[in-house]
């Protein structure tokens, strides 16, 4: 394969990888029924969580359990205003995005910068290469010399497949947010949960901010996640709600972004902001084009209270 | 029913009145307490990204140093730029900046409102009336430095660049005179530059350096902001020649950081407010560089008092000082043109 070929698809994973840990987290809130507009503040906030669990132990392992940690807070905040108050889910998620942003920053200052603006750096992951795998010539530089966080994010679709269509739980996980109701009369709770799938989903999310702090570029700037969240967020309509086409998806997503760079590389006489504009064109494209006939969660957006409580 | 209501009515008002009062306690108590003047800086970014952000906070330190008092806003939106300047002005700052071209527009609105005060767009592009001004370093001059070097220490014969903000006016000087130093100094030289969307994205800039090595280039330039870091990290991880903006980029990877365009934003903001103390308003335009010895602008510096890696050879040095002296001189003239800063080959 041509190596130029072999460089696109390399920069196509990497760019897919964040993107991909973002969006399974966010089917499993969405197919429970609680709308994953805060993605991008769940990765943000994994993103500090990662640099600032690195930075102060000088542990990566701590850095990614803290990254996990600091999205399943914001999952935790969104599940109670949104499931449990049963606020908005559209309002929540932005509100949570802007919070997020808000919050990281102050965190960065105040605790770790103690009221000044810190410059904090942590080590990169090393690549984990897969024994065996990793000497096949041209796939196995590509496909299995990568660091850790990117087998996670391509793997984690075949488990997170089977949960939601083979398991029970799973079953019960998608009633929640097609038919509450329906979950209820057969004795699940679906007010719980939807507040567990959206802790979990904000969970894994996180690990995409981690993505981009311990395997990119080893560090915190606010804002860091630049949208990348609602590029998730369109990857999992475009997905249709199912983890290998929302893989499917984030990887289109990566290799148009990858193009914006080589169609540059390669002096094609473009202007860059229209170059720029391609992926999130692509988007739109394929959201016009299927959206409408893509079956969204019937129960998403729609409020449900535990019948018990209220 | 109605007295309840009534009294409610004056307990509303007691309250607001409670809090006038104490709004204007603190008020007297901090104009009385105030310095005689006051300098406001507004930031594209955040203040630690080791790059635009904090040379424009170094910038304002230093006023702070000649007796101002500060204060500054990180992370102005485009669409708060007005507020934010308004808002500075109304409560009695003398100078505020805006610390990028970006700021210009904003500058020239909310300037004409304010005529006592001093507002000052860093890298802008233009005066306005007889209170909004401009300052930059000479990005010709210190880009055309870094493309002379960067074509010079290639080994492969392909260098790049990664740059923000394709077409304004800062940007074509920049991004220009680096192709133009770069063919000056190796002729077959090829030069590939990819604009981004955003400045502070580091894993974008990163993707973006790994796409320019990818095809052959083996010194990549840049001029951003905190995704400058993502260019050091590609360099690094790739062992190619890099530049960066502050000797904090050196530390990330001192093998592979070439040097620095180290912007002396303290030094240009500290004439501006001296001017300010002295009573004089400025809606000049005012570029410093090579031929302003007095004051720079900026310098390349790969630690202080170092200015170069050691991998630099001292032929290439002897080389970029003739260049220096003849921009200084005017022998060399830059004038580069949109063509000259396109993006691409």
């Amino acid at each position: 394969m041509d190596s130029a070929v072999l460089d696109f698809l390399a920069a196509t994973i990497r760019i897919a990888t964040p993107l991909m840990l973002a969006a399974m987290g966010g089917i499993i809130s969405e197919r429970a029924g609680v709308f994953a507009v805060g993605l991008e503040g769940m990765m943000l906030a994994g993103a500090f969580g990662a640099a600032a669990g690195t930075f102060l132990t000088g542990s990566t392992a701590i850095g990614i359990a803290s990254s996990i940690g600091c999205g399943a807070l914001v999952g935790l905040t969104v599940a109670v205003v949104a499931v449990r108050f049963r606020a908005d889910q559209m309002v929540t998620g932005l509100a949570a995005n802007a919070l997020v942003a808000g919050l990281t920053s102050f965190l960065l200052r105040g605790v770790i910068g103690h009221g000044r603006t810190p410059v904090i750096h942590t080590a990169l992951l090393d690549p984990w290469p897969v024994p065996g795998l990793s000497a096949i010539p041209v796939i196995g530089s590509l496909l299995f010399q990568q660091p850790p966080l990117t087998y996670l994010a391509f793997t984690a679709t075949v488990p997170l497949y089977w949960f939601l269509v083979n398991s029970h739980a799973g079953l019960l996980l998608r009633a929640a947010g097609e038919n509450p109701a329906a979950a209820y009369s057969v004795g699940a709770n679906p007010a719980k949960i939807r507040t567990v799938a959206t802790i979990a989903g904000a969970a894994i999310t996180g690990l995409g901010g981690a993505v981009l702090v311990l395997q990119q570029v080893g560090t915190f700037s606010d804002g860091m996640t630049g949208g990348r969240g609602f590029l998730a967020l369109a990857a999992i309509i475009v997905g249709r709600w199912m983890p290998f086409g929302t893989m499917a998806a984030c990887l289109v997503f990566g290799a148009a972004e990858a193009m914006h760079l080589w169609v540059q590389v390669l002096g094609l006489p473009v202007s860059s902001y229209i170059v720029q504009m391609l992926p999130y064109l692509l988007a739109l494209a394929v959201l016009a084009a299927w959206g409408r006939s893509v079956v969204m969660p019937a129960a998403i957006g729609v409020a449900y209270g535990d019948p018990d409580r209220s | 029913m109605i007295g309840t209501s009534q009294r409610r009515c004056k307990t509303t008002w007691c309250s607001w009145a409670f809090v006038a009062l104490a709004v204007a306690i603190t008020l007297a108590a901090s104009s009385s307490s105030a310095a005689d003047y006051k300098a406001a800086l507004l930031l594209p970014g955040s203040i630690n990204d080791q790059s635009w952000n904090a040379d424009g906070y170094a910038g304002l330190t230093k006023i702070k140093e000649l007796g101002f008092e500060t204060a500054y806003t990180e992370n102005v939106d485009a669409a708060d730029h007005v507020d934010a300047m308004r808002d500075y002005a109304r409560r009695g700052f003398n100078i505020i900046i805006g610390h990028s071209g970006r700021f210009l527009t904003a500058e020239e609105r909310v300037g004409a409102e304010f005529p006592n005060v001093q507002f000052i767009t860093a890298a802008g592009s233009a005066g306005f009336g007889k209170n909004v001004s401009s300052i930059d370093f000479n990005n010709r001059h210190f880009a055309c430095l870094i493309g002379y070097l960067a074509a010079k220490m290639s080994k492969t014969g392909k260098i790049g660049g990664v740059y923000g903000l394709e077409g304004l006016p800062t940007t074509i000087d920049h991004v220009g005179s680096f192709r133009i130093c770069a063919k000056k100094a190796r002729p077959n030289i090829q030069v590939t530059v990819l604009y981004i969307s955003d400045m502070e994205d580091a894993a974008s800039a990163k993707e973006a350096a790994f796409s320019l090595i990818a095809a052959g280039a083996d010194v990549v330039a840049g001029q951003l902001n905190a995704a400058q870091t993502g260019l050091i990290q590609a360099a690094k991880e790739k062992n190619v020649f890099v530049t960066g903006r502050s000797y904090g980029q050196t530390a990330i990877s001192p093998e592979n950081v070439l040097t620095n365009i180290i912007e002396k934003w303290p030094e240009m903001y500290a004439a501006a407010a001296e001017d300010v103390k002295a009573g004089k308003l400025s809606g000049a335009f005012r570029v410093y560089g090579l031929d302003t010895p007095d004051a720079t602008g900026a310098a390349l510096g790969y630690l202080p008092d170092v200015p170069y890696n050691k991998a630099v050879p001292a032929s290439v040095i002897a080389e970029l000082d003739d260049v220096k002296q003849q921009i200084a001189s005017g022998a060399i003239k830059i004038e580069p043109t949109r063509e000259d800063a396109r993006g691409g080959r």
